[in-house]
C-alpha cells in the first residue's frame, strides 16, 4: 500500500515537471570530469565551476572518472537520465571515437553547454637540435628518414594529428615514441630521449621561456602572444590554412534531450561565468584561447573539428574505421 | 639569506599556516591508514575545496596530507596486515608479524622514528641539492627505466616467501593483471573482451585492497575464536641502541628513496620494495629472519617512502615534473592557484621552494608528534573482537575502493580478488609479488617498447646503447651482480679470493 502510494506521489512530481524544471537545480548537479585531476581539462572545469555556481545558486559536485581516452566518463553520462543533473566535462576526443573504434557515440550524442576554449598547438624540440623553423625540422626529417624521434600520445592525441597534417602536406618519416600523455613526452624532450615533440602551447610555455626547449613554430594562422618569435606554420607552407584553426578542446556538455529550459539555463550560466576576469586570466597565462560559444555556434565547431580531424586521420592511416561509415562529410 | 629563511619560517610563525599543516598531517595520518583512502585521491579533492583559499594555506594542506598520507600507510600495515597504501606493502612483511608477537607498539614506534628520519633525508637533498638531483633525473632514458624495472623484477625473490615457483607465479600474474586495458602504445584493445569497464584496465588499488584487505578478514575468520594478542605497550619509544643500530641502513634507504622518489614515473611505492630488498641483501645476521618481524624489514621500507616524498617534490618545484601521482596532483593545484610550476618558479617565485621546504619540516615533525602519541589508542583496534574488527575492515574496504574512481566495478574487482588473495594465501602464495608485478607492468611494458622502438627496433642497437652510457651500464651490471651474486659460483670465488670458509655464505634458494 505504501509503495503504490509513493509511486503514485512520484508520479504526480513527474507530472507537474514544468514546475519541477523552474526550480532547476533543486539538488547538487555532478559534474564528470573525463581526465584526471591537475591535467588541463580538470583545472579548467574547476576554475569555471564556482563561478557557475553563484548564478546558477546551486552546487556543481565535481569528480573525475578518467580512462579510455575519456570514453568511460562519456558512456557514463549518457548513462544517466536527460535531466541536467549530470553534465560531462570532456576534451575533443569524442569526436573521434567512432572513427578510432573506441565508442559509437559522439558529441552529437550530447548537447553542447560552453564550449570553454581551445588550445594552440606548437611543435618543439630539445634545444640542441639543429633546426629551429618549422621548415628547417620538415627539410632535416626528409633528408634523415626515421631519424628524429617524435613523442606520441596515442593515435588521435594532438600529436598524432599534427604529423598526420604534415605528413599529409610534406611527407617524412619519424620514429614515434609512445608516452602517457605530453607531460611526461615533454619530460622525456628535456632528457633527450625524443627530439621533437608537437603539443599544445601551455604545456611548453613555462620549458620554453626557461631555454629548455625550444619552440619552432605555431600550429595556427598567426603567431601567438605567449610566444611571439615563433612563426605560424602558414608563413612558409600556406597550404595549411585548410586545417587551421585546429586544436585541442575543452567543453562541458549535457546528455540529448535534456529539457531545453534546463539547458538555457545551463547556456546561460557557464556563458557569465566564463567571462569571470580571474578565469580569463586563467585561460591565458596558459595560452589557451578561450571560445564561450553554445547553441548552433557550438556545434558547427564541433562539426567542422571532426570532418577535419576524421579525414586526416584516416587519411594518415591510424583511423580504424572511414569517416564515411558514420556520414561524417569531408571538409 | 635571511630571506630564505623568512620564507621557510613562513608556516612555523604564523598560527592558520602552523595549524592547516598539523590538521593536514593529523589527517594524512588517518587516509593513509585507511585502505583505498589515498593521498592522490585526497589532495584531488582539496583542488576544488581550497579553490578560494590563498596559495600558501592549500599549499600547506597539501603537504602535510602528503607526507603524513605516506606515514600512515604502515600503521594498518602493521596493525591489521592490511597495507594503507602500496608504499607500506613491504613494511607489512615483517610488521605484522612483530604485531601478532605482541610488539606493535615498539614496531610503530620505530617505524615512526625511522619514517621521520626519512621524512627528514628527503627534505635536506630537497633543500641543498634540487636542480642538481633534478638534472640527473631528466637523464634517465626509456632503457634506464627498462633496467630499473628489470631489477625491480628480481626483489620477487625477497618478497616470495618460502617457495620461489609460486613467487613468480604471483609476480607474472600481476604484470598479466597490469597489461589488461588499451594498450598505451597503440590504443589497442587487451584482454577487455569488449568490455568499456576493462578499457581503463583493472584499478591497481581495488587489487590491492582485495588481496590485502578483504583477504585478510576472510583469512582471520579461521581463528574467530582464539583470543586477540594482547599487545605490550612498555615500550613505544624506541631505545638510542636500536635507533643508532639501524641507523645506517636507514639513511642508505632514505638516500634510495629520495632518488626514487625524483624520478619522474617512479614513487615510493617501488622504493620501499626496493629498500626491503636492499635490507635483506645487505643484512648479514638479523636478530630475528626476515619474514617474522625483523626490525630491519621495518626500517629500510619506511625510510624509503617517506623520504621519497621530499625526492617527488624535487623535480616538480625546479622544472614542474611531478615527480609522482601526488605531486601531479599538485602541479595542477598550483595552476589554479594562478602560479606557473615550471623551470622558472625558482626564479620567479623563490619564496615557494623555501616555503615549501619549511612546511615538509614542519610536518615531518608533526608527522613524527602524532605518530608518537596516538600509538596506544591504535594499538587497543588489534584487541578489538574479531565480530566487530572485520566487518569494519570490510566496510572499509568497500568504502574506500569505490571512493578512488566512483566506480561499483572496481567494488566487485576488489571482492574478487579477496577471494582469489584467500585461496593464494591458504595454498602459500604470497601477495606482495601480485603488487609487485602490477607496478612494474606499465614500468617495463611502456619503456620496454620505448627502448626499443628508439634503435629502430633493433635488439643489438639497445644493447649498444646500454654499453655507452655510464648510467645504462652501472643498472646493467648491477643487474648482472645481482644474479651472478646468487651462483655457487659466486660463493666459490669469494671463499677462495677472500679465504674465507663457505660456511659463513650460505645460498638462499629465495633471495634471487
Amino acid at each position: 500500500m505504501k509503495r503504490t502510494l509513493l509511486a503514485l506521489s512520484l508520479a504526480a512530481l513527474t507530472s507537474v515537471s514544468t514546475f519541477a524544471v523552474a526550480a532547476y537545480p533543486e539538488k547538487d548537479i555532478n559534474g564528470i570530469i573525463a581526465w584526471g585531476a591537475g591535467g588541463s581539462t580538470d583545472t579548467v572545469a574547476r576554475s569555471v565551476a564556482p563561478h557557475v555556481e553563484k548564478i546558477l545558486g546551486g552546487t556543481i559536485v565535481l569528480s573525475n572518472k578518467t580512462g579510455g581516452v575519456g570514453v568511460i566518463a562519456t558512456k557514463f553520462v549518457d548513462s544517466q537520465a536527460a535531466d541536467g543533473y549530470t553534465l560531462l566535462m570532456n576534451a575533443e576526443n569524442p569526436q573521434l571515437y567512432k572513427v578510432m573504434g573506441l565508442a559509437d557515440m559522439d558529441y552529437s550524442n550530447f548537447t553542447p553547454i560552453n564550449v570553454l576554449a581551445r588550445g594552440v598547438p606548437v611543435i618543439v624540440a630539445r634545444k640542441d637540435a639543429p633546426y629551429n623553423t618549422i621548415k628547417e625540422f620538415i627539410d632535416y626529417a626528409q633528408a634523415h628518414p626515421k631519424e628524429v624521434k617524435t613523442g606520441s600520445t596515442g593515435p588521435g592525441g594532438l600529436t598524432s594529428v599534427v604529423l598526420a597534417m604534415i605528413n599529409t602536406e610534406n611527407k617524412m618519416e619519424l620514429t614515434a615514441i609512445p608516452y602517457d600523455g605530453d607531460g611526461p613526452a615533454l619530460t622525456a624532450l628535456q632528457g633527450g630521449a625524443i627530439d621533437v615533440m608537437p603539443a599544445v602551447l601551455g604545456a611548453t610555455l613555462e620549458h620554453v621561456k626557461a631555454g629548455r626547449m625550444k619552440v619552432l613554430g605555431v600550429v595556427d594562422k598567426e603567431a601567438h602572444a605567449l610566444l611571439p618569435d615563433a612563426k605560424p606554420i602558414t608563413a612558409d607552407y600556406p597550404v595549411y590554412e585548410k586545417y587551421l584553426p585546429w586544436g585541442p578542446f575543452f567543453g562541458v556538455f549535457a546528455k540529448k534531450d535534456t529539457p531545453e529550459d534546463v539547458t538555457a539555463k545551463l547556456v546561460d550560466a557557464y556563458n557569465q561565468g566564463s567571462q569571470d576576469e580571474a578565469f580569463k586570466k586563467l585561460l591565458a597565462d596558459r595560452g589557451f584561447i578561450q571560445l564561450n560559444i553554445a547553441g548552433k555556434e557550438a556545434d558547427d565547431f564541433l562539426k567542422r573539428w571532426q570532418s577535419v580531424t576524421s579525414w586526416l586521420v584516416f587519411d594518415a592511416g591510424i583511423a580504424k574505421k572511414s569517416p564515411e561509415e558514420f556520414g561524417i562529410p569531408k571538409p | 639569506m635571511p630571506e630564505t629563511l623568512q620564507y621557510f619560517l613562513m608556516t612555523w610563525t604564523q598560527p592558520q599556516l602552523l595549524f592547516l599543516t598539523a590538521i593536514g598531517t593529523f589527517a594524512g595520518i588517518y587516509i593513509g591508514a585507511i585502505p583505498g583512502l589515498s593521498v592522490t585521491m585526497a589532495v584531488s579533492i582539496l583542488i576544488s575545496f581550497t579553490f578560494s583559499w590563498e596559495v600558501n594555506n592549500a599549499l600547506a594542506l597539501m603537504a602535510g596530507i602528503y607526507m603524513g598520507g605516506v606515514y600512515g600507510g604502515s600503521r594498518t600495515a602493521i596493525l591489521l596486515n592490511i597495507p594503507g597504501a602500496p608504499s607500506a606493502i613491504a613494511t607489512a612483511l615483517d610488521g605484522y608479524p612483530l604485531a601478532k608477537k605482541g610488539l606493535a607498539g615498539e614496531a610503530i614506534g620505530l617505524s615512526t622514528t625511522i619514517s621521520t628520519l626519512g621524512g627528514f633525508f628527503g627534505i635536506l637533498i630537497l633543500a641543498i641539492a634540487a636542480p642538481f638531483v633534478s638534472e640527473f633525473a631528466l637523464r634517465f632514458q626509456p632503457r634506464d627505466y627498462l633496467l630499473l624495472a628489470v631489477m625491480g623484477l628480481l626483489l620477487v625473490g625477497s618478497l616470495s616467501g618460502g617457495s620461489m615457483a609460486k613467487g613468480v607465479f604471483a609476480g607474472a600474474l600481476g604484470i598479466l593483471l597490469g597489461s589488461v586495458g588499451l594498450d598505451p602504445l597503440t590504443a589497442e584493445e587487451r584482454f577487455t573482451f569488449g568490455y568499456t569497464d576493462l578499457m581503463t584496465g583493472i584499478s591497481a588499488i581495488a587489487i590491492m585492497i582485495g588481496m590485502f584487505g578483504v583477504s585478510e578478514a576472510l583469512d582471520q575468520m579461521h581463528y574467530l575464536s582464539m583470543p586477540a594478542i594482547k599487545q605490550r605497550l612498555t615500550r613505544i619509544v624506541p631505545s638510542w641502541q636500536d635507533v643508532k643500530k639501524h641507523l645506517p641502513l636507514g639513511l642508505r634507504c632514505s638516500a634510495l628513496g629520495t632518488f626514487i622518489g625524483a624520478l619522474p614515473g617512479t614513487g615510493g611505492d617501488i622504493a620501499a620494495l626496493m629498500a626491503y630488498d636492499h635490507a635483506k641483501r645487505s643484512t648479514k645476521n638479523p636478530e630475528v629472519p626476515f619474514g617474522e618481524g625483523a626490525k630491519e624489514g621495518i626500517v629500510a621500507p619506511e625510510a624509503a617512502n617517506n623520504a621519497a616524498v621530499g625526492g617527488a617534490y624535487i623535480p616538480m618545484l625546479t622544472l614542474g615534473i611531478p615527480g609522482d601521482a601526488v605531486t601531479a596532483v599538485i602541479v595542477g593545484a598550483m595552476f589554479v592557484h594562478g602560479l606557473n610550476p615550471g623551470p622558472l618558479l625558482m626564479i620567479e617565485r623563490p619564496e615557494i621552494f623555501w616555503f615549501t621546504v619549511g612546511t615538509l619540516t614542519l610536518a615531518t615533525i608533526f608527522m613524527f608528534i602524532f605518530g608518537m602519541t596516538g600509538i596506544k589508542i591504535f594499538t587497543k583496534i588489534v584487541e578489538w573482537p574479531k565480530t566487530v574488527l572485520l566487518p569494519v575492515i570490510l566496510l572499509l574496504s568497500i568504502v574506500g575502493c569505490y571512493a578512488i574512481n566512483n566506480s561499483v566495478t572496481d567494488v566487485w574487482w576488489m571482492l574478487g580478488f579477496g577471494i582469489i588473495g584467500y585461496f593464494m594465501k591458504t595454498y602459500g602464495y604470497q601477495l606482495g609479488p601480485v603488487i609487485l608485478g602490477l607496478i612494474l607492468s606499465r614500468l617495463i611494458d611502456d619503456n620496454w617498447r620505448r627502448a626499443i622502438i628508439s634503435e629502430q627496433e633493433s635488439v643489438v642497437g639497445l644493447f649498444t646503447g646500454i654499453f655507452m652510457s655510464p648510467l645504462s651500464l652501472f643498472l646493467f651490471l648491477t643487474i648482472v651482480f645481482l644474479l651472478f651474486s646468487q651462483t655457487k659460483l659466486w660463493v666459490k670465488l669469494k671463499t677462495r679470493v677472500l679465504g674465507r670458509s663457505a660456511k659463513d655464505v650460505t645460498i638462499d634458494p629465495t633471495q634471487v
